[in-house]
């Protein structure tokens, strides 16, 4: 008989018989498919492709050159008078706001004079005279304005009109472009250029050209492959990534559990037929190709709605990602969602491969049974109890070895030992489910019994009874619940830590930023009268005018930033990770070329206090001493900050990127924020009090971490999924005992009970056995992935509440899984099924 | 090529700007000082210093180059940002490469912006990005401006001279204008070094060429220029045999009529001017035409000359016709600049020399009008 026809007969058509417990299985897998294809295609589009926003209008130059602080103009002047055949485009970038659009787009000033860029000019549709005029600005054709527009744009804290001059109708995305002059006035940029771009002659290779470039380029100066910026940000944003797909991948762990259940089951219910099969000649190999197959099929059929189903989820989940990446990273405009060939072919090699691998072992197990054994019933259940103190032995070693893994340092930036170490958690947990879940079944029989009757002790005689299958179970559940628990814990202690940070760092009364919108690497600025006027007023006891310069490190994107130290140092509760005095560090801050550091740009770049950077700022090279580092959960990429007045030495810009106001103690704060208000007529300026910006900020971190709360959802749905289906397999299985127990004069009701007794106690060792496993994985995030990946120091914290909450939910709907079972298992006719045998 | 519109309309919308400001008009009685006036003069609306010439290698092979900065005023404030547009600078580059057939041309534009652009005594040189002319000074005679060099690079080619001036600066017209039309101001102030002795070396790809001959500098500033109704002008600088140097203009009108300020400067060889009224002249074109592929201008590249109180009668040609530069901007529009023969006698003597020929407004009528 053909190997095919064997498997039609062996696998596929029990498959179609039991169709609810067929779908369920390869639903199990399509979720964990979708999830990890959603958040793979949603991560491409949103940061896959990722070019910096503010490298349009940069196409095709090879090189550009940049400096911290932007490029003095001279350069610009300098590199023009070489002897040779280079095109320059210098530049300048910044981002607006544009209010009727309610966006935030790239400005990007460039020589109108020397390159303008292509537009459509259709002659006559303006005077000629008019078009280069003071107020032009030319947009992108996806802002939708036409030439001669008016259109209103906030830059900083003041509104301003122009003229649409052009349309820039090649170039994509969402972009404003304005000569360097009008850039120059709007921006406060006092004639310094972001970027120059340049173009080589022909003649020599680029690495010559940069080299001989280089050498006409004063010290603070750098040459570098143009969109090297661009892939900064990537590399920057990979970490990120990473930690978004292994999150993803949880969904999928957590389906292999149930394919292996699903297999499992497959085998011990036809261990009978096997056992014949091989009595006739069916060879080992033909047994374990035939399990394999069937989880494959599963896995294909899986892999396969996943794959559409992801599509779905990528589509939501890109604006959730988005919106991470721009307040923690960079802007960014997302792509189109994109379903590429290499994530089709990953979602069906993921779906098959899941499922095959967790296959393996009870098909090869079926593959091994001795014929006549296996056609004998019974035997394989009692096997597994000789084996539970193997598992707790090798779940001993697996957690000895996660131990260890956890105690080594980042791989390239990346936390792969944490991973690991987590995995191996997950493993060790696995193996001693099994001894586990035998005590508790064991233990609660009895007071199940007291407590709630006859059902209750045949539920968990039955758990007991069918431990394999029950461990299997619980296994899927308690990851899931595990992992949810696990970020839970993470993410609330890392809320509560911020909260703590924050009690301590914002002293002020009143904070003042202006209206356009600020990010990551967008710092909008104030007019510097308003912080002087705001200072001079009598309510005011002290001004702190804060400034910060998207700049980059070590070859990744940073902040440098500047406050009045002597401010902070009367004011504020910085705390150091040395455990100086604030006072005392600020105290230095103001008299020497000196900085703090925030920790995690002390963890990214390996520096620490003592240290000295070597921080080139506006053409200039400049010797910092680190003095100490602080704590610091306001940007990922990590702050360098001096004293506003060491800065303005170098930066000679006083326009403040945010003021905090100190009233004086007798002033209460609606009579401050009155005195204030006049000072601010006519400008775009958003006033939050103490208390408003900590509750901005925890809304940003909310929403930050929501597609992480998302991504645990999807696990556990699928985990009680994987119970409802199991609990089905169940019934069709027990289908012999619940009709002796109807036989014997139980009520259907009983039957019932049985089930949702089944699942309870399912759901409560889940739950334990998750917390367990949760708790010791959230140490692992907290202390070793987040460290290597961010390295920020969170402080452990049980969200009590937040926990209680998601578990009851996760008991619930354990229990809400089982209803439709219990029905099957009531309904089951005892005459048919006892004739049956 | 929609940027060269945009660009194009961009600069005619800054040529057309800030007319009635206070711009300082050319007027009679103006008083040269060298070397003030060689280089800018900001209260001027617009500015141009010509360089062209005549080189040829060892072994005779014959090239032509022209070297043109151009200045226009966008406003007459001064710059609060040192990227504001104050002036625009553009320039043109040509090689003519007249054995080879071939011709190239180059142009640029940029502001002043950190100095990409200039023209300065100060450090007495005259640029636009790496395309600039710089007096060589002599430190035992700071005062006397004469030696040059001049240096342009390219993509394909690359020009680099040292220009020697033979003849003191040549002031055009009459009591220091240049009068092209009727009214007040209607007029430049002009000036020539019209015998300027050229070295240096020519590269066309990676071919090096050592070179000398006779260059020219013409060197033009005023607010007011053509009248309406003057569509273009034709232009030629000759070098004769004899050391002596003549330059001729002709402007013409939009109903084919000659202006009647079209004149000429002859320069003896020790570098004497006179001035030569438009009835003292003849500069006629002789009927040859050259067509323009790119364009469709029609330019006469073949003329003759009569100037019966000098007993000068030549005949102008040219060995290669398709010397013509296109202009991205509109402002400029394409023209014809190109190296030129001279043969003919003077007082009976056979008498030859080389030199440039400018033809404007055959494309379009010329738009430098300030009003």
């Amino acid at each position: 008989m053909p190997y095919w026809k064997l498997f039609n007969r062996l696998i596929v058509r029990p498959l179609r018989r039991e169709p609810v417990r067929t779908l369920l299985a390869a639903f199990a897998v399509a979720l964990g498919v979708a999830v990890v294809v959603g958040i793979e295609l949603a991560g491409n589009a949103a940061v896959g492709s990722f070019r910096s926003s503010l490298d349009t209008l940069a196409d095709d130059a090879d090189l550009e050159i940049t400096a911290t602080g932007g490029l003095p103009a001279d350069v610009l002047a300098q590199l023009t008078a070489l002897p040779h055949s280079f095109r320059f485009e210098p530049r300048m970038e910044d981002f607006a706001f544009l209010p009727a659009r309610n966006r935030t787009v790239p400005w990007i000033g460039v020589d109108f004079i020397a390159n303008a860029p292509e537009q459509d000019a259709s002659p006559g549709d303006s005077d000629p005279a008019d078009r280069f005029r003071k107020e032009q600005v030319w947009v992108s054709a996806g802002l939708g304005y036409k030439s001669g527009d008016r259109i209103w744009v906030l830059i900083g804290d003041t509104l301003s009109v122009f003229i649409v001059g052009g349309v820039l109708s090649k170039q994509p995305g969402e972009v404003l472009a304005a000569d360097l002059s009008l850039t120059d006035h709007l921006f406060r940029r006092q004639g310094k250029l972001d970027r120059i771009l340049v173009h080589i002659p022909s003649g020599r290779s680029i690495a010559e050209w940069e080299k001989l470039l280089r050498s006409a380029l004063p010290p603070g100066a750098g040459v570098e492959r143009e969109g090297s910026r661009t892939d900064e940000n990537r590399r920057m944003l990979a970490a990120f990534r990473w930690n978004l797909r292994v999150l993803s991948y949880i969904a999928l762990i957590v389906g292999a559990f149930l394919i292996y259940n699903t297999i499992s089951v497959s085998v011990v219910r036809r261990r009978a037929e096997i056992g014949i099969l091989r009595a006739l000649g069916a060879t080992r190999t033909a047994v374990l190709l035939g399990f394999v197959g069937e989880a494959a099929c599963f896995g294909l059929a899986g892999a396969l709605a996943g794959i559409a189903l992801g599509r779905v989820l990528a589509a939501s989940a890109i604006g959730l990602i988005a919106s991470t990446v721009q307040s923690l990273y960079v802007s960014s405009t997302p792509a189109s969602v994109e379903l590429s060939w290499e994530v089709a072919l990953l979602g069906i090699g993921m779906g098959i491969g899941v499922a095959v691998l967790s296959a393996l072992s009870p098909a090869w197990e079926a593959s091994r049974a001795a014929p006549l054994e296996a056609m004998a019933r019974g035997r394989g259940e009692h096997r597994v109890q000789i084996r539970k103190l193997r598992g707790l032995l090798a779940a001993g070693l697996l957690a000895a070895g996660a131990w260890i893994a956890s105690m080594q340092g980042a791989v390239d930036g990346k936390p792969l030992f944490g991973y690991l170490a987590a995995l191996l958690l997950i493993a060790a947990s696995a193996f001693a489910i099994p001894a586990l879940v035998s005590v508790l079944a064991a233990s609660a029989a009895a007071w199940m019994r007291r407590l709630f009757g006859v059902e209750a002790l045949l539920a968990a005689r039955g758990l007991a009874g069918s431990l394999r299958r029950t461990s299997v179970l619980v296994g899927a559940l308690s990851t899931a619940i595990a992992m949810m628990a696990a970020v839970g814990i993470m993410v609330g202690s890392f809320r509560q830590t911020v909260v703590l940070w924050m009690e301590d760092r914002l002293q002020a009364d009143l904070y003042l930023r202006p209206a356009t919108p600020g990010g990551a690497d967008r710092h909008p600025v104030l007019s510097p009268e308003v912080a002087d006027r705001i200072a001079a007023l009598p309510e005011v006891a002290a001004v702190d005018r804060f400034r910060a310069y998207s700049i980059r490190y070590g070859g990744m994107p940073a902040t440098l930033g500047a406050g009045d130290a002597r401010i902070a140092g009367r004011y504020g509760r910085r705390a150091f990770l040395s455990g100086a005095k604030p006072q005392e560090v600020f105290e230095q801050l103001t008299s020497t070329d000196s900085v703090i550091i925030s920790e995690p740009f002390a963890n990214k770049h390996g520096v620490k206090a003592g240290d000295i950077l070597s921080l080139p700022i506006a053409g200039q090279p400049v010797r910092l001493r680190v003095l100490d580092v602080y704590y610091d959960y306001s940007s990922e990429r990590g702050y360098i900050l001096m004293d506003r007045s060491r800065l303005l030495k170098y930066l000679p810009d006083p326009a403040p990127s945010n003021i905090a106001v100190y009233l004086r103690r007798d002033v209460p704060l609606e009579r401050g924020r009155d005195a204030i208000e006049p000072v601010l007529k006519g400008r775009k300026v958003v006033v939050l009090s103490n208390r408003s910006l900590r509750e901005e900020a925890l809304r940003v971190f909310d929403r930050t971490f929501a597609i992480t709360y998302a991504l645990e959802a999807v696990a556990v749905l699928i985990a009680v999924m994987g119970v409802a289906g199991a609990l089905l397999a169940l019934v069709i299985d027990r289908r012999r005992e619940f009709g002796l127990v109807r036989f014997l004069g139980g009520a259907q009701a009983q039957v019932r009970r049985i089930i949702l007794f089944e699942a309870a106690l399912l759901g409560l060792f889940a739950n334990a056995v998750g917390i367990l496993l949760g708790f010791f994985l959230s140490l692992l995030l907290i202390f070793v992935i987040n460290k290597q990946s961010f390295g920020w120091t969170i402080q452990f914290h049980w969200p009590v509440s937040v926990l209680t909450g998601a578990l009851s939910l996760v008991y619930l709907a354990t229990v809400t899984a089982a209803l439709y079972p219990a029905r099957v298992a009531a309904q089951l006719n005892p005459i048919e099924v006892v004739h049956e045998e | 090529m929609k940027s060269s519109r945009v660009l194009a309309l961009l600069l005619l919308a800054l040529i057309s700007q800030g007319a009635g400001s206070d711009w300082r008009v050319a007027l009679p009685g103006y008083r040269y000082s060298f070397p003030r006036d060689y280089f800018s003069h900001p209260e001027f609306r617009t500015e141009w210093w010509y360089y062209t010439g005549n080189l040829q290698t060892q072994s005779g092979r014959c090239f032509g180059f022209e070297l043109t900065f151009f200045r226009h005023a966008a406003g007459f404030t001064e710059p609060e940002s040192v990227w504001d547009v104050r002036d625009v600078w553009l320039a043109h580059l040509a090689l003519s490469d007249i054995d080879g057939g071939r011709f190239f041309h180059v142009e640029r534009i940029n502001r002043s912006g950190p100095g990409i652009a200039g023209a300065s005594l100060k450090t007495a040189r005259v640029w636009n990005g790496n395309w600039q002319v710089r007096w060589v000074l002599d430190a035992a005679r700071p005062a006397a401006f004469t030696r040059q060099s001049l240096e342009a690079v390219s993509e394909q080619f690359r020009v680099h001279l040292s220009l020697e001036s033979k003849k003191p600066p040549v002031v055009h017209g009459k009591d220091g204008v240049s009068q092209k039309a009727e009214g007040r101001g209607r007029a430049s102030h002009y000036i020539s070094l019209t015998r300027l002795e050229a070295s240096g070396s020519i590269a066309i790809g990676g071919e090096e060429f050592k070179v000398e001959g006779l260059a020219w500098m013409d060197h033009e500033f005023f607010t007011h220029q053509l009248a309406p109704g003057q569509t273009g002008w034709d232009w030629l600088s000759l070098q004769l045999e004899d050391g002596t140097d003549l330059m001729l203009f002709r402007l013409r009108r939009e109903d084919g009529s000659i202006g009647p300020y079209s004149a000429g400067t002859f320069v003896d060889a020790v570098g004497k001017t006179k001035h030569l009224a438009l009835s003292r002249l003849s500069l006629v074109p002789e009927g040859d035409v050259w067509r323009s592929q790119k364009t469709g201008a029609r330019y006469p590249v073949a003329w003759s000359i009569s100037i019966p109180e000098l007993g000068l009668a030549a005949r102008v040609r040219t060995r290669l016709p398709q010397q013509e530069l296109t202009s991205r901007h509109s402002g400029v529009g394409a023209y014809w600049e190109g190296a030129v023969e001279i043969t003919g006698t003077r007082n009976g003597r056979p008498l030859h020399g080389r030199g440039y020929l400018e033809m404007t407004g055959y494309a379009a009528p010329v738009k430098l009008r300030a009003d």
